[in-house]
């Protein structure tokens, strides 16, 4: 997938001021769905399962390398083939080969933003693949050829009268159908595909090391059938989502249940260990795990960075991201939007294809207070504006600007003078200048006190 | 920190009496000297009027939170450092801006993770102005000068995730008599963010918008930042709606009734 | 190889980190249980959107069926389900594909979640595909917790195993709740405290 982080600006503004409806569905839905974490973080002892699982996660993450030997060994001994792919060019070739040594014709996926990180469909279809994706909500943004706009909901940004017009052009049901009606419709089509399908491929939101055994949760079905009925599996696993133990996925489906969705768990987990067994009437004759790198092991040999691996993909941090909530995950210009996907771009695309997520947000502070991982996500945002920074990311202006505020910071008669300043700059030339243009072309002018403090203390304060 | 001067013991003298023994340093912040003055001068008269002695180093400037927000680490400690330096002698340090105060409190250590005791001895005597009121003096009720007002609280994120304050001025505004609405943005950030507010405008006041328009009719909007309430009254003066805003300052010096 | 590159990356990437501990095993710390875990069960489930029957005897569930199943055309039977409930006999047999009520026997159940273990060998479709499913379970069955299940299991994992907590839904089309969207829209746990094989 190419990253179009960079036109981040220009594209929440496209869709602020061109298509405000988005911001309406996804404030919507991404309140709902906060609103469903807050009630299901208040009946456990939410701080204790956090500081559980980020423990998990940190020990699984600094002892990895045993974990990914392990997992391996009780996938093989399962039955199912792993595979290692360092770059997204691996994985279309892994692909590649089990497509043309098997004959696949027609793929189901599951959703999977690993998938769309790798640039998976892309690559299938340019083969001559047919591929369908299978989430509702996957389905609807590949009709409209639409990256998806976040983790968890990926049509969050679209209306239901959206949905009405798109499923009357191409699925032909009228143009006032209800939810219940778009949905069977939906079902219809895709059930075809399930049956004639070759191959499924999905994500895995996590692989157990100790038993092998690789898990997904869902509420569709969509995936149990996805990993079920067609003759192969072919899962794509990051390197960074394993577990150590069995016991460990049992707090772990649920924790990330909870802060995704609020359920006590999905509905669907699937936990699959390899392909069907002699005396089993259906399943996949094949399963394939594929491994893959793609970035994270430059991430985890980052002594600040690295916590962001920890990360489940429970989309709560993009839940309740007021930035996110403007916009939803398109002007992000990749797989993963809002706070956490600022602070996995840089790690995985580099500096500079990144810039300016780091800077796209207000540091409120409540995606790390949400965080089921405890992810420290605002103060990484600093770690990597600060890396930019350092890079050449702010430009002349702004260096020049911080370092003569520093220096005036210093001289305290001299700062307050320039403060004073700002209050004489006519309104006119203020919409023109750098900073104060920016403030004032959607606000009011600034309007500083008659007085400043320092004047009123030395007058003296009655 | 001077021995005593905790919560427990104060909190049972009536609030205007004077205490000589207390003494903090008010840190005016860059946005407080410039734009809102007239509530840190309110806030000298409410710390005097609690029997408070106040002090205003002057060689104080900027915090360094603006450059240490946007990526300008070298800057920003070097204005941290000089800020230390400035309120080493101070008892307290009562700011008058949860951000500014959080910027002390949680970002000082981190940057100057290196520079001995000095940063950790500021984190611990730094206070907002209601927190310091409430948990450092005791003090709840203030007052009954907001009898009978309309007020909805903006509570700044800074404030709220790194201070942990939350209650203490919701506590003394309705202790003076005010009723504090429901407002369900009420938590959520205003779009100001510093920086953020020049580099990403659009969405920056679409945040602020999100603020506006879901407030109730209210006499007026108060918030312990002076950030959160320029980018909030600057958008709504842009929009023709909402208002009046005003600084807690202010407000907590009415509820006292004497500047009346 | 893309293996040992990426265990080389790994290794020198951890080369002189410090170690964190494994920490204490989970314990769903502050979940509050009622006494009978059928109870916590029957209402997590029921919340998801699916049905709780709960009968004494094998004989009361045979009943059950009988009745229950003859609103449907086409059913099919999971591969583990008991030949004492005598579904061989009277069942108009059908596909996965096409039957509109599926029969399964849980291995087990999670009071916790209010989950349903189903295991590959009953067959998958069977479990996914028809339009209802009724799971059949016996109370002994019943874990407490999804630790406690995981535990139970782990000494046969088979080649797959699904937790059913309700019904197939979405909300993605306009945060509308559906049901049925892929697999089951009606899910019924059939409880029934006697054993069953």
């Amino acid at each position: 997938m190419q990253a179009r982080s960079r036109d981040y600006r220009i594209r929440a503004r496209e869709i602020l001021s061109g298509a405000p409806e988005v911001r309406d569905a996804v404030t919507r839905a991404t309140r709902t769905f906060d609103t469903h974490r807050v009630g299901a973080f208040e009946q456990i002892d939410a701080e204790r399962w956090r500081a559980w699982a980020e423990a998990v996660k940190s020990h699984l993450l600094m002892n990895l390398d045993d974990y990914l030997v392990e997992a391996e060994a009780r996938l093989q001994e399962n039955g199912a083939v792993v595979h290692w792919a360092e770059r997204s060019s691996d994985v279309h070739e892994i692909l590649g080969r089990i497509v043309e040594a098997e004959g696949v014709e027609r793929v189901v996926k599951g959703k999977s933003m690993l998938s769309e990180e790798l640039g998976v469909n892309d690559f299938l279809e340019s083969g001559n693949v047919r591929v369908s994706e299978t989430d509702l909500g996957e389905y609807v943004i590949q009709l409209l050829g639409e990256p998806p706009s976040h983790i968890v909901g990926p049509a969050i940004h679209r209306s239901v009268d959206d949905i009405r017009r798109l499923f009357h052009e191409e699925l032909g049901t009228s143009l006032d159908a209800d939810p219940d009606t778009l949905a069977s419709a939906a079902r219809d089509a895709l059930r075809a595909d399930f049956l004639a399908a070759d191959m499924g491929i999905t994500g895995g939101n996590f692989l157990v090391a100790e038993t092998g055994t690789l898990a997904l949760i869902e509420n569709e079905g969509n995936i149990r059938i996805s990993t079920s009925a067609p003759r192969i599996h072919v899962a794509l696993v990051g390197i960074e989502k394993l577990l150590p133990r069995l016991s460990d996925l049992a707090g772990f489906l649920q924790l990330t249940s909870r802060a995704a969705t609020g359920q006590p768990v999905g509905n669907f987990v699937s936990l699959i260990h390899g392909p069907r067994r002699g005396d089993e009437v259906d399943g996949p004759e094949q399963v394939h795990v594929i491994l893959v790198d793609n970035g994270r092991t430059e991430l985890l040999a980052d002594e600040h960075a690295w916590e962001a691996l920890r990360c489940v993909r429970c989309g709560a941090c993009l839940n309740i991201c007021p930035v996110f909530r403007q916009t939803g995950g398109h002007p992000y210009g990749w797989a993963y939007s809002g706070p956490i996907g600022s602070v996995l771009a840089p790690g995985l695309l580099g500096l500079e294809a990144s810039d300016p997520l780091p800077f796209a947000s207000s540091l409120c502070g409540a995606c790390s207070e949400v965080c089921p991982v405890r992810i420290p996500i605002h103060e990484l945002l600093l770690t990597w504006r600060e890396r930019m920074v350092r890079n050449g990311s702010a430009g002349p202006f702004e260096k020049t600007a911080m370092r003569a505020f520093r220096a005036l910071s210093a001289r305290p008669g001299l700062f307050a003078r320039a403060g004073r300043a700002l209050g004489v700059v006519p309104d006119g030339l203020a919409r023109r200048l750098p900073v104060l243009g920016a403030w004032s072309a959607v606000r009011a002018p600034l309007r500083p006190s008659p007085k400043s403090f320092r004047a009123l203390w030395r007058e003296g304060i009655e | 920190m001077r021995v005593g001067a905790s919560t427990g013991p104060l909190a049972r003298l009536p609030a205007g009496r004077h205490l000589g023994a207390m003494r903090a340093a008010l840190f005016v912040t860059c946005l407080g000297d410039q734009f809102f003055a007239e509530a840190c001068a309110d806030a000298v008269r409410l710390l005097r009027h609690l029997g408070v002695e106040v002090d205003f180093p002057e060689a104080q400037s900027c915090c360094g939170q603006p450059a240490y927000n946007s990526g300008h680490a070298a800057e920003a400690e070097r204005m941290a450092r000089r800020t230390v330096e400035v309120f080493r002698e101070s008892d307290y340090v009562v700011v008058p801006s949860g951000s500014c105060a959080g910027m002390l409190r949680s970002g000082y250590p981190r940057i100057l993770e290196d520079e001995g005791e000095g940063p950790a001895a500021l984190a611990k005597k730094t206070f907002e102005l209601s927190e310091f009121i409430v948990d450092v003096l005791g003090v709840r009720d203030l007052g009954r000068g907001l009898e009978g007002r309309t007020v909805a609280y903006h509570h700044g994120c800074h404030a709220l995730r790194e201070l942990g304050v939350r209650d203490q001025p919701v506590t003394l505004l309705r202790e003076a008599g005010a009723e504090v609405v429901v407002w369900e943005a009420a938590e959520e950030c205003c779009g100001f963010g510093g920086l953020f507010s020049v580099k990403q405008p659009e969405v920056s006041v679409a945040m602020a918008d999100r603020k506006l328009d879901t407030l109730p009719a209210v006499d007026c909007v108060t918030s312990a930042d002076g950030g959160c309430l320029m980018q909030l009254a600057g958008r709504a003066e842009n929009r023709a709606i909402g208002g009046p805003f005003r600084h807690l300052a202010h407000l907590l010096w009415e509820a006292t009734g004497a500047g009346a | 190889m893309s293996r040992e590159a990426i265990l080389a990356r790994v290794r020198a990437a951890l080369e002189g980190r410090a170690d964190v501990a494994h920490p204490t095993t989970f314990e769903s710390w502050g979940r509050e249980t009622q006494a009978d875990p059928v109870e916590d069960f029957a209402l997590l489930f029921a919340a998801a959107g699916g049905e709780v029957v709960r009968l004494e005897t094998v004989a009361e569930a045979r009943a059950w069926l009988a009745d229950f199943r003859a609103a449907f055309v086409g059913v099919v039977v999971g591969q583990t389900v008991p030949d004492g409930l005598d579904l061989g006999l009277a069942v108009q047999r059908a596909l996965p594909e096409e039957a509109a009520l599926g029969i399964s026997l849980a291995r087990g159940a999670i009071a916790e979640t209010g989950s349903l273990i189903l295991d590959a060998r009953d067959g998958r479709r069977v479990q996914l595909l028809p339009p209802t499913h009724v799971v059949l379970l016996a109370r002994s069955t019943m874990h407490r917790t999804m630790a406690d299940a995981f535990e139970a299991v782990s000494g046969d994992l088979g080649s797959a195993i699904g937790l059913h907590s309700g019904p197939s839904k979405s909300a993605d089309i306009g945060q509308i709740l559906v049901k049925g969207v892929h697999g089951p829209g009606r899910v019924v746990a059939l409880i029934v405290e006697e054993e069953l094989a």
